[in-house]
């Protein structure tokens, strides 16, 4: 295990690459030292944020990921590689900071890598649990497949576990062991799908329409719902039609093979995803017998044409933000959201049964 | 400040989406169109509120202002505008699509038929843009324009609104320039338009750590164990300015630092700190807690301004390295006004939670730097144990920062490590700017977005604004009739005249180094 200690002037300022070899028993220490002496430079901390990867790869693009999420989220990150290949059980770590400019002043957060070799049970909760800066929240993103058995304590101790469904190879047996874990948290954390977090900007354009008492009927008249989406994105595609039919209070109704909704008042609605090259969700229509609500996302990406057309409404367009795709930016976004998602939930249940075909 | 969701029908989709009332589609017609405060806050906040996506849908911006230029020239000043001011870089799909949403009307305000012009052309865009017959009116224009716009905007039948929909106006500071005009003012507006569509534009309570305060107040339970007579020795709030007049001498001179600062912005920051938890967060709820601050205020009158008031110009002197000059030297100042520049004055709530607690409050021009913010200075320690070693301890202090570096902080004692006891102040610092890398959203784009959605929280009512003008006039009154004595002078470039500091330290205290 490298022992090498930090010189002063060597401020470890990011590059990407996961900073400067400590021993695991001194790393409070070295990061103590890291900051004295450091001129201008201010440590801040607003939550700590672990990320847990099973990839050697992706230790320089989390790296590169916490840099950017710094300069909106001050944080502690504690960057977890699991080599869970390796033939003998063993920890290594690394020690960096990330610093940008705010107002004349350099903001830093710190950064702590561990590679963690072998299948230790235990290895992954207990450099958690010895890094975390006190009484802030702690946000665990798991980047891996979830395996069983779980560590409950360590779970307990999240307050948003963050997971992006669109990766799962196995979405239908991912989601009941993600239930699993939120319930080891008495209800305290918070299950942050980076998949619903994308939908968000989605699904605001599709309420705005509804905002105008005029418009409001038609949501009780619609008959018929269609989305666009890429080859890797139809449990987005999913969660977002989840999420119609729960507010809508829309049941599943399936027969014979053939899948529609049913509304409170016993009508049928028919959905259709139909799978297009591209990125994500590119378009969603929710049509009624006289009007349709359209949100197509511009050529750009970075924008959805919102269009009404028909019915007793004024035929109306309008651009709107669509936010970023890259996945920096669906962080930042779940970061700032804060609260927890009640609905997400409540959407999987309703789409569940449509996860593994 | 925290809001619910608007009492209009609910929207299932927006369930989880927005904690904040959702805005409706509207016309948003401003008079003054081609002024200051449209190009450098209004179009840049109303740009970025439709970058975030939180305009409504068909939102459509008509200017009004004597100046004779199509709709294409007003995008275009406007574009040039945008792209200077906005705090979010424009795109330009995106500027395109809301500049499509702007147009502009050309009318003296004055000229009656300019009225029934617009109400035609308000008609059109509400079937052409969907707009839907809801319309927000702002005054974005001196308040001697306010009585003829608001008198044609009656007789043209703007005011009323249409089955289904309504019709707001938003009326910029000063409300008035004492009380019968106060009185008068919203008078005139309440013949066009009920209180509840009236939204008077204070922006300082469109600030992040203005709406924090109630936030630190109510939701941290440490705070308010302590926030009363029993714990705070004294509260000082601080506007302070380095600017001189910066050619607004001909409002400045007839207005002053009490009726520009203190009667509107400074009388605000007063009674969130001071108030009582409101029942809940209705707009009402929170305004009838402030106004019974602003009743408990006791009035200064007669030979008390001498006590309790001190008004002040600024003389010549030194500011972030330039010469200056005196306040009457000034273009367009007369060189017998008697305007104060300056007031440090101590306000007392007369009430259970702060009897006997001064609060101080100092607005100035040509200081030596520009801050705003509210310090709260508590009781200090029993003079026992520590004060036996001739240790000077400081109180407590907690700091909210309004403006610039928008924060909190709070002082407290520590030893100094060593082996003798030394106690200092340390000081506990919350940056929003560090902690929360994220540009804030300008007041105005809260207060416009607000406006739109019908939430009144963060606007001045008529009985605030009226009660605000009560305590101010009072001192006025004296002042004018001699019994305050002659303005005092103090240099640029200074904290102010030595009379302020007497004022504080009558109490044992000591302004804040800001």
């Amino acid at each position: 295990m490298s022992t090498e200690s930090i010189p002063h002037s060597e401020f470890p300022i990011s590059n990407f690459s996961a900073g400067l070899p400590v021993e695991v028993g001194r790393i409070e220490k070295e990061l103590g030292r890291l900051w004295e002496n450091t001129g201008d430079k201010t440590r801040a901390s607003l939550i700590n944020l672990a990320i847990y990867t099973e990839a050697s790869e992706n230790v320089a693009k989390n790296t590169e990921l916490i840099s950017q999420i710094a300069t909106e989220h001050a944080c502690r990150a504690i960057l977890i590689y699991a080599n869970r290949t390796a033939p003998e059980i063993g920890v290594k770590a690394w020690i960096n900071a990330h610093c940008h400019a705010v107002n004349k002043k350099e903001i830093c957060s710190e950064q702590i890598t561990f590679q963690l070799d072998g299948k230790s049970p235990t290895a992954f909760a207990n450099v958690v649990f010895a890094h975390l800066d006190s009484d802030l929240p702690f946000c665990l993103w798991w980047q891996a497949p979830f395996h069983e058995p779980h560590d409950s304590k360590l779970w307990s101790w999240v307050d948003r576990l963050i997971f992006d469904s669109n990766k799962w190879d196995d979405p239908a047996g991912q989601f009941p062991i993600v239930r699993q874990i939120a319930a080891f948290g008495d209800v305290r954390t918070v299950l942050c799908d980076l998949n619903w977090t994308r939908l968000l900007s989605l699904r605001s354009a599709l309420a705005q329409f509804f905002d105008h008492s005029n418009a409001l009927p038609c949501l009780g008249n619609i008959q018929a719902v269609e989305i666009v989406h890429a080859p890797g994105a139809r449990v987005s595609a999913l969660l977002l039609l989840g999420w119609l039919a729960n507010q809508l209070g829309w049941q599943l109704d399936s027969v014979l093979g053939r899948h529609s909704f049913r509304s409170a008042d016993r009508r049928e609605v028919t959905f259709r995803l139909i799978e297009e090259t591209g990125a994500g969700i590119s378009s969603c229509r929710l049509m009624t017998k006289l009007s349709k609500f359209s949100v197509d996302r511009a050529s750009g990406g970075e924008f959805f044409h919102a269009t009404a057309t028909g019915g007793p409404l004024d035929s109306f367009s309008q651009i709107l933000p669509a936010g970023r795709q890259r996945i920096a930016d669906i962080l930042l976004k779940e970061l700032s959201r804060g609260g927890s998602h009640p609905l997400y939930l409540q959407s999987l249940a309703i789409i569940e049964p449509l996860l593994a075909e | 400040m925290l809001h619910m969701p608007s009492d209009a029908p609910n929207n299932p989709l927006r369930e989880g989406l927005l904690s904040r009332s959702v805005p409706e589609p509207c016309t948003l017609v401003i008079f003054g169109a081609t002024g200051d405060l449209n190009h450098r806050k209004l179009i840049p906040a109303l740009y970025n509120l439709a970058a975030d996506g939180n305009l409504p849908p068909s939102i459509t911006v008509v200017g009004f202002a004597r100046r004779e230029k199509t709709d294409a020239q007003f995008r275009s000043e406007l574009e040039t505008a945008a792209r200077k001011f906005s705090r979010q870089k424009i795109n330009d799909e995106l500027w395109a699509n809301f500049a499509g949403s702007i147009f502009y009307h050309q009318s003296e305000f004055t000229n009656f038929e300019g009225f029934e012009t617009l109400a035609k052309r308000l008609d059109e865009l509400d079937s052409q843009r969907g707009t839907r017959g809801n319309r927000l009116f702002y005054l974005s224009v001196g308040p001697d324009q306010f009585p003829v716009i608001l008198e044609n905007l009656r007789k043209s039948g703007l005011n009323e609104s249409k089955p289904g929909s309504w019709t707001r106006v938003i009326v910029e500071k000063p409300f008035g320039t004492d009380l019968p005009s106060a009185i008068e003012l919203n008078n005139i507006v309440h013949e066009a338009f009920h209180e509840k569509d009236t939204f008077r534009i204070d922006h300082y309570l469109g600030k992040e750590t203005a709406q924090n305060i109630m936030v630190l107040r109510f939701a941290n339970s440490i705070f308010e164990q302590v926030w009363n007579a029993r714990y705070v020795h004294h509260v000082q709030i601080t506007a302070s300015e380095p600017l001189g007049v910066e050619g607004r001498a001909g409002y400045y001179d007839k207005s002053g630092a009490m009726r520009d600062m203190v009667q509107n912005h400074l009388l605000q920051l007063l009674t969130l700190t001071a108030m009582e938890p409101p029942t809940d967060l209705t707009a009402d709820a929170i305004r009838d807690e402030k106004v019974k601050v602003l009743r408990s205020l006791r009035k200064i009158t007669g030979k008390d301004v001498a006590k309790y008031t001190v008004r002040a110009q600024y003389a010549a002197g030194s500011v972030n390295g330039k010469e200056v000059v005196g306040y009457l030297d000034e273009q367009n100042v007369p060189k017998d006004s008697q305007t104060e520049t300056f007031v440090a004055l101590e306000a007392n709530v007369d009430n259970w939670r702060w009897a006997g607690v001064p609060f101080f409050v100092r607005v100035g021009k040509r200081l030596p730097k520009g801050a705003t913010e509210i310090a709260l200075h508590f009781k200090g320690v029993p003079p026992v144990l520590f004060h036996q070693t001739e240790q000077v301890i400081d109180d407590n202090v907690l700091v909210i920062r309004i403006q610039p570096d928008e924060g909190i902080s709070l002082r407290m004692s520590a030893k100094l490590p060593g082996s003798s006891l030394r106690i200092e102040p340390v000081k506990m610092d919350f940056h929003y700017g560090t902690s929360f890398g994220k540009a804030t959203p300008e007041a105005y784009e809260r207060l416009l977005l607000d406006a739109m959605a019908g939430d009144a929280t963060l606007f001045a009512r008529r009985d605030e604004v009226e009660e605000a003008w009560k305590f101010v006039d009072a001192i006025k009154e004296a002042w004018d009739s001699g019994q305050g004595g002659p303005v005092v002078k103090y240099d640029s470039g200074t904290w102010g005249p030595d009379e302020a500091d007497a004022l504080v330290k009558r109490h044992g205290a000591n302004w804040r180094r800001l």
